[in-house]
């Protein structure tokens, strides 16, 4: 255990301290000296945001449930209590038993975003615990990471031990299973790694190397041990009705991102975006029954005291008995004023009957993501909603009461032309005069539309995966382009920061020659790169050119459609031939249809979409 | 039916604020199934109310809460209660009370024990220390901020202290007891007290080693100070 009394001293400077005190309710404090593994988890962010996210709460029950397994929690410190922990020598420790993180077996990580893999080293740097792989012998906690970002984990290659690729619910256990095997005999890093690198999902980066084209490109990858596999095969879980869902989630005493139970209701998508990884990389859509979110929402409700349930999932609206999964969770809960709430939100217009439904009181702002403003546009990235879908949704939210809506999209879209991002604009304007156009008696409040842009990033593992992002400079003429054009009160447009998406393209099609550019902006002191007040682009482009890395060939260029990409050998279900497919579709502004209308031969194994029609 | 309610907050949650601590509360009703009432209107809101809110880092030995319910056995409560609550805040003892003031109004002075680290020995702190009492007026910079702008006002926090006495005083280490008036009518904040006596007996405490316990709390009718439960 660290040092309470300094830990004391610390929690009166620091701003929340309640961020480093555990002790939540459904926290668990189990003896760790007795236990047979120690997992401690890591959200590499602040807690206030590392608590929201669903996949601890589902990692940090399943573990805590076996009886001789621990798993803890540890978030990256606020950078006040970063200085002071620095100053009085207090090492990162876990929330719940307070032991130093580097006394534990394994330190996990969850990669859900690129821009918080500085915090991973800050993380280890604080723990004392060595940053490189190879540096970290027998005695030190295995570093292990998993999460959509761990579908390319080649920029962390250097760092982590191994990656667990896909999802999490069943091979954990078979991790620490294994782990608790090799521990009772003759215990050997290396002869754990070439045990778990045979297991399907698992990833360990130090058994492979990459051999370099003159120009930089990938030329092959060698396997370096026998018992490692070429392909990397993601995990998936078949069944969601069974497998292991938490009945309970901690409830943290402070306010965080999300206050509410946060309830899973299916996994993966059928609509085929072709700019989202999650849509690929989730696949195939698997939903829960009815009655086993009925039962689950009741327990998580009863044992968290929390007043809504958010139902969770990539579109909330695409779950295929959503009328009735409401109404029995409204029926249940009427009493005791439980709300329920749909995070995504599509723009079909039967949603607003579910929206009056579940909100019969308050009537908050509405967000839908049109994502580009142009039908064209919206066909090259197959989001599968037209202009007539908007006007008649709008149309009626508004006549229903709601004043407050705000509009995603994105800028820099392949293929993009000025009349495409001038097409945000004329959808803002389309939604004011809607407004104006309800009549009076049934409009309420003060319209406010907010039109907001992020910057397009390329993702692995999606039909544009190949493409060159645009460059800083275009992205702000665009959105300028936009920002000059909106001469209206009631409309605000927003963009997100160029600079910082120009480095997640950098990192999330990232080789393994990004570790020492991440390792390198580190010790410059990048962190909380994801936070506008911390991010410091001056010092990322510096690191770049000291170690001779040039950010556009990873974030800018157009890659051939046969170039070897530094993720070609991870198997996420989805095929390549369909990621090419769909690229090419996406040039000729062709649409694909949703899974659920018609098979699109993506190369899933086992789905069951396959033939469903409405 | 009102229940009026003794707790205690301790250890690792005297780093929860008072926020935080009436939405545990909030969620342990619902999670005990306490019968709580709601208020009417738009946003119906719990009506429940902690007096004097506690500052972040202080531990209390008596906080009080007054919770408006549908009728329920002041023991059942209790043991709901406790059962749901964190170990470092349960209740200690409670009562059914008739509707009249409120524990926010009818609390009006708060006993502490502080105990701090002087940087070095001084010889005679007590005598100085009732010589600093015996001032008519202790003065301290109030600061408060009305939009952009910092208004600052004198305040004469004498006639706020009820008494201070020094429990112990063990080489460097101090340990006072202090009663200080709360409430509306006039609220002397221990840390502000401190830093008073800090600059006028120059005592060079160190003010990140101060721990503060609120061990008391009183409501005062007549010239009379008494406990609300």
């Amino acid at each position: 255990m660290i040092n309470i009394k300094t830990l004391d001293k610390i929690l009166k400077k620091v701003e929340k301290p309640a961020r480093y005190i555990g002790m939540e309710q459904n926290s668990i404090e189990k003896d760790i000296s007795n236990a047979k593994v120690k997992f401690a988890f890591s959200f590499p962010d602040i807690y206030d945001v590392g608590m929201s996210h669903l996949g601890l709460h589902i990692l940090y029950n399943l573990i805590n449930n076996e009886k001789d397994y621990v798993c803890e929690r540890v978030f990256a410190p606020w950078t006040d209590m970063e200085e002071e922990m620095r100053k009085e020598n207090l090492p990162l420790f876990t929330l719940e038993s307070k032991e130093e993180v580097k006394n534990f077996d394994f330190l996990g990580f969850t990669l859900q975003y690129e821009m918080s893999y500085t915090n991973i080293l800050n993380i280890l740097d604080l723990s004392d615990i060595p940053l490189r792989a190879k540096d970290r012998g027998d005695n030190a906690p295995l570093v292990i990471a998993g999460g959509p970002c761990a579908y390319n984990p080649e920029p962390l290659a250097e760092f982590i031990d191994f990656f667990v690729i896909g999802e999490g619910e069943e091979i954990t256990l078979e991790i620490l299973k294994l782990y608790e095997k090799h521990k009772a005999e003759n215990w050997s890093k290396d002869r754990f790694l070439e045990d778990i690198a045979t297991m399907e999902g698992i990833y360990v980066p130090k058994f492979y190397q990459v051999v370099y084209n003159e120009d930089n490109t990938i030329k092959e990858r060698k396997v370096l041990n026998s018992t490692a596999p070429e392909k990397i095969k993601k995990r998936m879980v078949k069944d969601l009705n069974t497998m292991f869902s938490p009945e309970s989630m901690v409830v943290p005493y402070i306010e965080t991102v999300h206050d509410r139970v946060i309830m899973e209701i299916f996994r993966g998508c059928t609509r085929g975006c072709r700019f989202c990884q999650a849509g690929m990389i989730y696949r195939p859509v698997r939903e829960k029954s009815v009655d086993r979110l009925v039962e689950l929402a009741e327990n998580l409700v009863e044992n968290t005291g929390y007043e809504n349930v958010s139902l969770s999932s990539l579109s909330s609206c695409d779950y295929s008995e959503l009328h009735l999964l409401i109404e029995k969770l409204m029926e249940n809960f009427e009493e005791k004023k439980v709300g329920v709430s749909l995070p995504s939100l599509r723009l079909d217009s039967f949603i607003v009957d579910i929206l009056q439904e579940i909100e019969k009181v308050r009537k908050s702002g509405l967000t839908f993501a049109p994502e580009a403003g142009s039908q064209r546009l919206r066909d090259v990235i197959n989001k599968g909603v037209t202009e007539e879908d908007l006007v008649n949704t709008v149309t009626r939210i508004f006549r229903e009461g709601w004043s407050t809506v705000k509009l995603y999209f994105m800028i820099g879209l392949p293929t993009e032309t000025d009349e495409d991002v001038l097409g945000i604009r004329d959808l803002a304007y389309k939604v004011k005069d809607i407004f104006f156009e309800t009549p009076k008696e049934q409009r309420k409040g003060n319209l406010k539309i907010t039109a907001s842009a992020s910057c397009f990033v390329p993702k692995p593992f999606t039909p544009f995966q190949w493409l060159g992002q645009d460059s800083i400079e275009e992205f702000y003429r665009k959105a300028y382009l936009v920002k000059n054009n909106i001469k209206d009160n009631k409309i605000k447009f927003t963009f997100h920061d160029p600079k910082l998406s120009y480095l997640e393209a950098i990192i999330s099609r990232g080789d393994r020659k990004i570790s020492e550019l991440i390792l390198k902006a580190w010790e410059m002191g990048c962190k909380f790169d994801g936070w506008s007040e911390h991010f410091k682009y001056d010092t990322w482009i510096e690191v770049m050119e000291e170690l001779g890395i040039d950010g556009d060939f990873y974030a800018l260029r157009n890659r051939d459609l046969e170039e070897n990409l530094p993720w070609d050998f991870i198997d996420p279900g989805v095929s390549k031939e369909y990621l090419k497919r769909e690229y090419n579709k996406s040039l000729g502004e062709k649409i694909t249809d949703d899974c659920r209308i018609s098979c699109n031969a993506c190369g899933i194994v086992d789905c069951t979409m396959r033939g469903y029609k409405f | 039916m009102i229940i009026r309610a003794k707790f205690f907050k301790k250890g690792y949650l005297r780093y929860i604020s008072h926020l935080d601590l009436m939405r545990l509360f909030h969620r342990t009703f619902n999670k005990a199934k306490i019968p709580i009432g709601y208020s009417e209107g738009f946003n119906p809101h719990p009506k429940f109310s902690i007096a004097n809110p506690l500052a972040l880092g202080i531990e209390s030995d008596e906080e009080y809460i007054d919770i408006e319910l549908d009728n329920m056995e002041v023991e059942d409560f209790i043991e709901k209660m406790n059962l749901v609550l964190p170990k470092d805040v349960q209740i200690i003892e409670g009562k059914s009370i008739e509707k009249g003031e409120t524990i926010d109004s009818l609390i009006s002075w708060a006993h502490y024990e502080i105990e701090f680290e002087l940087k070095e020995n001084i010889e005679g702190f007590g005598e100085n220390l009732m010589k600093w009492l015996q001032r008519d007026e202790i003065n301290i910079d109030k600061i408060r901020r009305k939009k952009k702008k910092e208004i600052k006002r004198v305040e004469n926090i004498r006639p706020l202290i009820g008494n201070l006495t020094v429990k112990e005083i063990h080489e460097k280490n101090v340990v006072l007891n202090t009663l200080l008036k709360a409430g509306s009518n006039g609220n002397l904040k221990p840390m502000d007290l401190v830093e008073a006596m800090n600059r006028d007996m120059e005592l060079k405490i160190d003010l990140q080693s101060m721990d503060i316990r609120r061990t008391g709390q009183y409501a005062e009718k007549d010239n009379n100070i008494f406990k609300p439960l």
